[in-house]
């Protein structure tokens, strides 16, 4: 698998660099992808259980949001 | 031989003879005329005499010009500039370029103020708060975007990205300042929170969950004050506005801790799937 690209630009210099992540970069982005994945499912997570809550109680998300004002 | 009281010109005595009458007359004559002029040495329209350290001897002092008034120099009267000689031109002001000198200040140009240069007055430009592009940076198809070798220079950034895109949906938008990828952030953006009281590892942008290649004219500023402070921990706010993968436009406004005392000279804007290939990334130093 190819490694996501980077781009650097030193605002000093002007000088822009766009190339392949190195190791730690690699292994912080892998990290990084990880975190957003949980993030994602928790948040996807919430949005079921607040239909559930929803569905329980008979409302459509627009009557709620208007409900809430 | 009797003289007079006052200048001690010589005059006949009562038994001087008549036939040295004319002599004696000569005489007089010529003390008076030397005595006169002696008084009197003006010989030029708007000379004035005053006395000399010679007894009953005058000196001549000549007109001087235009605007000078009369002063003392070594204990005699001497013309000088004056206020009025001094002052050439609409606007002069007048101040001492040292003890008794009166010396002329030209007016400066619309916008000065007047300051103080080597201790004495002068008109400069004052210095006010401006704003310096350090950098524009195109957003390429890349997952992470850096600007680093940031300028100390100023007092605050200002962080403009506009225009920007993720490629693919419900992609995660996060910011690192300095590289860091240790757990010294932590951010508050409309009812978001870190979450974590020992921090987290990034700042998550507004809609991070949800930016996606639908998103389209978004608009972020991130300002960090005190951005180069070597002993105090960073702050920041944020304001964005940006559209969602459900077609509503959205806009948020949020802050920042950022724990480190290393001043900040880089800035990553990271997309959990690449960014597209559009927007720009101006760093703006603010003074």
């Amino acid at each position: 698998m190819a490694k996501p690209e980077i781009t650097i630009h030193n605002s000093e210099t002007n000088e822009i660099v766009t190339r392949e992540m190195n190791a730690s970069e690699f292994a912080q982005y892998k990290l990084d992808q990880e975190q957003y994945k949980a993030k994602q499912a928790e948040a996807e997570a919430k949005l079921i259980a607040r239909q559930a809550i929803l569905d329980r109680i008979g409302l459509t998300g627009d009557e709620l949001k208007t409900i809430l004002g | 031989m009797a003289t007079t009281t006052n200048y001690g010109w010589t005059t006949p005595d009562d038994t001087a003879l008549v036939k040295d009458g004319a002599s004696a007359i000569r005489t007089l004559g010529t003390s008076v005329d030397t005595t006169t002029k002696n008084l009197n040495p003006s010989t030029t329209l708007g000379d004035i005499e005053y006395r000399s350290s010679t007894a009953n001897t005058n000196t001549r002092l000549g007109i001087g010009s235009s605007g000078q008034a009369l002063t003392v120099v070594a204990g005699v009267p001497s013309w000088a500039a004056s206020a009025t000689s001094t002052l050439t031109t609409t606007g002069d002001s007048l101040y001492a370029s040292s003890a008794n000198t009166l010396a002329r200040l030209g007016i400066g140009s619309t916008g000065q103020v007047l300051t103080v240069a080597g201790g004495v007055p002068s008109w400069a430009t004052p210095a006010s708060g401006s704003m310096t592009l350090l950098s524009t940076t195109n957003i390429t198809a890349t997952t992470t975007i850096t600007v680093s070798s940031i300028s100390s220079s100023y007092t605050s950034l200002q962080i403009l990205i506009e225009n920007f895109k993720a490629s693919g949906d419900n992609s995660a938008v996060t910011i690192r300042l300095n590289g860091d990828t240790g757990n010294n952030y932590s951010w508050n953006i409309r009812q978001n929170t870190s979450g974590a009281t020992a921090g987290v590892s990034s700042i998550d942008a507004p809609g991070s969950m949800g930016l996606d290649n639908v998103n389209d004219n978004s608009v972020y500023v991130v300002d960090i004050p005190f951005y180069t402070s070597t002993s105090a921990y960073k702050t920041g706010s944020i304001i964005t506005g940006w559209q969602q993968n459900d077609g509503y436009w959205y806009s948020a406004n949020g802050n920042f801790g950022y724990k480190s005392t290393s001043a900040i000279s880089s800035f990553s804007w990271i997309c959990s799937t690449n960014w597209a290939a559009q927007g720009t990334i101006k760093v703006y130093g603010v003074k």
